[in-house]
């Protein structure tokens, strides 16, 4: 008769093992969609970063005696019509719009995270008037919006700032609130108000970290927004003013060398779509990588 | 007398994060005609799988890896499974699921979704469809039924929307009537009403049951067998009254041993040691060995199959008798 | 005759569905809960359970009636104290924890916010709550969704035995997990009440986990208690027809025959609760006193105990209890 051996050591308590989450980085590296989309933006962003660095001519330094050249040893990507290296106003052009993208995104984010909490959290009247007018800026037609503006503070990025401010916050706001709506019914917010936590407490505290998610990721693809809009009243001739480069300017520029000179409008068009597909790869990524299972 | 349904060694492959496991890994049985067989396992054993599979119903994640499906001594080609049910064998087989909410067409009354079948797949004209949803919804035993006919899921009540399941897994005149937990979400009064009608569906149309369940005490009410599952296999067949009573797997012992039964209040449960292993990291030979108390050295080595231990009585246990011996032992105290 | 640690006195609550009905969900209840009991709530779904507890625990506000802890008048916004006092554990254990926070900061937070030790102790009282649900120091470092089902019950425990709560309010702690896992819980509740000395108020519709557990056990249905008394009384002797339907339907491991419903029929619609009595429609012993006259819980013969809100209930004797 063999002799029994008894249950190994350990699992005659039941059922204590624990599954080990990876971490963080480990899941992050893991994705291809993460490493692909942080790959691209990095790059991008530190391109733009380090313009004073590798750009090698200042980009508004003219020089009328090489206008429109290909790309040589002096200049890699050739120059404009005003002998203006494209390189280095690639680089400037791009620092200038990633700024304007991230800075036009914050106070849209924060308020209208916020505003979406709070609606979500507590419902009632507030929750009834703050998302009427939600509808009503949803309606609103967006570049109408912002070609007013411009004529009433001004051709520049404070019309840009000032659009988005008014505008972007609600898409923040309404996934926010749907969000907490639904945290709300969860028994898990139950159990954290029952235990005596304030109310405050549960929302930013317990529900915000949940919620939050959704709307950095949504961040990222609101950047790609933010940069095609400075880029189109760039190209409108209502954004950034010459001399100082972004991309939408050169393009338009570029437009009346298109049968000679190509790549002066589709070097500046490639550079968006590259920081477009970055951005939005990282954000799915962050989204696969983010969530908590 | 040819069983109405023979199944021979289904594997199902199911992948998850990229990689494959068996999730029905071999199981094999015979099906009588009118006869039932219930299966019973935990969360995740495999037994939903099992009737999705013999029905072609897998989910993209899973497919059919291998074994047969032989229906009436026909068996059928694995292309005609997941294809519909234009396949005549196919037909002799329908299915219940658990859920009646998400398993009927919210948007369909409920008598267009009993008619369905026999119009588009019996050929029946518009009238005769009708007429025969009507009888059906009679059958299951819904009062009022040429208003109920018009009514739509939402606005019925679970026992009612379950019946309703079976009215249209009965209106293409199956021979096999498949049933996936339909009882789990229904309260016990319910149950005992739709476990009746089951029966009596059984007796009086000759139909053949099984039933998948994680419920031990349901599982006498309803079939003269049971298969017991664990990490998809079967771990113990057998007569109903034969195996609950005198169970010959480590694993069958301890659900009884961990189930209470409302006549016996004072019987202490006891938890089976150990948790239901990772399908992606089963260990080798018996799959229950790191839980078992009866286990050595080469329960780990050796691939248990199930063996007989008594009349149309089988179990994959090595120490089955060792089993028998110790609950006979405690039996005397 | 000990002073009850709960009273809860002509309860009742209702609201209004969304084409304006009104849904009653607890109809004009009253109990006693004893301090160190384990009360039993049983009933299918709808029958106002689950909205009982939670005016209890002061999750949801009576339409009228009172609910009491300790003599004093409990309503849902309460001072942090009574709130420690009555804790709930939830049925589905896959939404009762907050899925972005660990262990560690769940019990740690609470302990914080409520004073409740030292700031030098609180990570020893963590492990010691880990322990006393039968779960490793080292699971407070991990996210909900790393736990198996009946582990995270167990941290649901460890969360609310982490206020130090005098009842435990258990919503069918167990319906969701497997039947090997439900015996470990069922243990762990056995355990911390006899060393702890809770007092537990246990919701299920299964029965049999019921009987195991409970001192006294109430039967509702739509929103009312038909009846009531201690353990024994009820599961040997039902004499309320519906209690009696639901002991016949339990599941029984070892049954012979099919049982054959004796009730017909589904439960009404909340809204449309039946006059008089509100289970004569489906009631095998329903006369005509039945359907003018709502019955009132009463004891049922000489035992001061049991209590049945049946016309019938010292009448039509009950069929003779199973034998296990």
């Amino acid at each position: 008769m063999s002799a029994a051996i008894s249950p190994p050591v350990g699992l005659t308590e039941p059922e204590n093992e624990v599954n080990r989450r990876p971490s963080f980085k480990s899941r992050a590296l893991h994705s291809p969609t993460f490493m692909s989309g942080a790959i691209l933006t990095t790059t991008i962003v530190a391109l733009a970063l380090l313009a004073p660095v590798i750009g090698r001519y200042s980009p508004v330094a003219q020089d009328l005696l090489h206008p429109l050249a290909g790309p040589s040893g002096a200049h890699w990507l050739g120059t404009d019509e005003l002998g203006r290296d494209v390189w280095s106003r690639l680089l400037y052009a791009g620092r200038t719009d990633l700024q304007v993208g991230v800075l036009a995104v914050l106070f849209p984010f924060a308020f209208g995270v916020s505003i979406g909490t709070v609606c979500g959290y507590f419902g009632g009247r507030i929750d009834s008037v703050v998302m009427r007018i939600v509808d009503v800026v949803l309606a609103f037609p967006f570049y109408v919006l912002i070609i007013a503006l411009v004529f009433v503070v001004g051709v520049g990025t404070h019309g840009i700032y000032i659009a988005f401010g008014l505008t972007d916050w609600v898409i923040y706001a309404r996934t926010t609130r749907s969000g907490t709506m639904v945290a709300r019914s969860l028994d898990w917010v139950a159990a954290a108000e029952g235990g005596g936590l304030s109310r405050m407490r549960v929302l930013w505290r317990h529900i915000l970290p949940n919620t939050i998610t959704q709307a950095v990721v949504y961040v990222m693809s609101d950047i790609v927004l933010v940069i095609l809009a400075v880029v189109t009243l760039g190209y409108l001739g209502l954004g950034i003013q010459p001399p100082a480069p972004d991309w939408g300017s050169m393009i338009s520029d570029g437009q009346s060398f298109i049968q000679t000179n190509q790549w002066l409008a589709a070097i500046p068009g490639l550079a968006v779509v590259l920081t477009g597909i970055g951005l939005s790869l990282l954000g799915d990524g962050l989204a696969d990588v983010m969530r908590p299972e | 007398m040819t069983p109405v349904l023979e199944v021979e060694g289904l594997v199902v492959e199911m992948r998850r994060d990229r990689r494959a496991f068996h999730a029905v890994d071999g199981v094999s049985f015979a099906l009588e005609r009118g006869g039932a067989l219930a299966i019973v396992g935990e969360s995740g054993c495999g037994k939903s799988l099992t009737l999705r599979a013999i029905m072609g119903l897998l989910p993209n994640r899973g497919r059919l890896a291998s074994g047969r499906v032989i229906v009436d001594g026909v068996t059928l080609p694995a292309a005609a499974r997941g294809r519909g049910r234009g396949h005549n064998q196919q037909r002799r087989m329908s299915i219940v699921f658990q859920d009646p909410l998400s398993a009927l067409n919210p948007v369909a009354t409920v008598g267009n979704q009993i008619a369905e079948a026999p119009r588009h797949v019996l050929g029946f004209g518009r009238s005769a469809s009708r007429a025969r949803a009507l009888e059906l919804l009679r059958l299951v035993g819904i009062p009022d039924p040429e208003r109920r006919y018009h009514a739509y899921p939402h606005e019925l009540s679970g026992g009612t929307r379950q019946r309703v399941m079976i009215a249209i897994a009965l209106s293409s005149d199956p021979a096999i009537l498949l049933c996936d937990e339909p009882t789990t979400s229904l309260d016990v009064t319910i149950q005992t009403q739709i476990l009746a009608l089951l029966a009596d569906l059984r007796s009086e149309r000759g139909l053949s049951l099984i039933f998948v369940t994680h419920d031990l005490g349901v599982v006498s009410q309803v079939a003269e067998r049971v298969a017991v599952m664990y990490t998809g296999r079967f771990v113990e067949t057998g007569p109903t009254a034969d195996v609950l009573a005198a169970p010959r797997h480590p694993y069958t012992s301890g659900l009884l041993a961990a189930a209470l039964d409302v006549d016996s209040p004072d019987r202490e449960p006891v938890a089976i040691p150990g948790s239901l292993p990772d399908p992606l990291r089963l260990t080798s030979g018996c799959s229950f060995h790191p839980r078992c108390q009866f286990a050595t050295a080469e329960c780990v080595t050796s691939d248990v199959q199930l063996e007989r231990v008594g009349p149309g009585h089988e179990a994959a246990c090595l120490h089955s008798d060792a089993l028998s011996a110790a609950l006979a032992a405690a039996e005397d105290v | 005759m000990s002073e009850a640690l709960i009273e809860v006195d002509d309860l009742s609550v209702s609201f209004r569905s969304e084409h304006g009905h009104l849904l009653r969900a607890v109809d004009d209840v009253t109990l006693r809960i004893t301090e160190g009991e384990v009360l039993g709530l049983v009933g299918e779904s709808g029958c106002g359970k689950t909205t009982i507890a939670k005016c209890i625990a002061g999750q949801v506000a009576p339409t009228s009636g009172v609910v009491r802890f300790e003599g004093r008048e409990l309503r849902t916004k309460r001072a942090a104290q009574d709130r420690r006092a009555i804790q709930m554990v939830f049925q589905d254990p896959y939404s009762s924890l907050n899925p972005r926070m660990t262990v560690r900061h769940v019990l740690s937070e609470l302990l914080r916010v409520h004073r409740l030790v030292p700031r030098a102790d609180i990570e020893a009282r963590c492990s010691e709550l880990m322990a006393l649900v039968g779960l490793p120091p080292g699971a407070l470092d991990g996210l909900p969704s790393q736990f198996s089902g009946g582990q995270r019950q167990r941290i649901a425990i460890a969360r609310a035995l982490t206020v130090e709560p005098r009842v435990i309010i258990a919503d069918e702690p167990v319906s969701a997990l497997d039947v090997s896992v439900q015996a470990t819980i069922l243990q762990l509740f056995e355990d911390l009440r006899s060393r702890l000395g809770l007092t537990v108020v246990f919701i299920s519709h299964n029965l049999a986990v019921v009987r195991h557990l409970s001192d006294r056990v109430a039967v509702m249905y739509l929103g009312r208690i038909v009846e009531q008394g201690d353990r024994e009384s009820v599961f040997t002797d039902p004499r309320h027809p519906y209690t009696r339907a639901l002991l016949a339907s339990a599941p029984r491991l070892h049954q012979v025959e099919l049982v054959r419903p004796t009730v017909k029929g589904e439960p009404p619609s909340p809204i449309d609760i039946p006059t008089g009595c509100s289970f004569h429609p489906r009631c095998p012993l329903a006369g005509e006193i039945c359907i003018r006259d709502r019955p009132r819980l009463e004891q049922v013969g000489a035992n001061a105990e049991h209590f049945a809100a049946c016309h019938f209930r010292d009448g039509t004797p009950p069929p003779a209890p199973e034998e296990p």
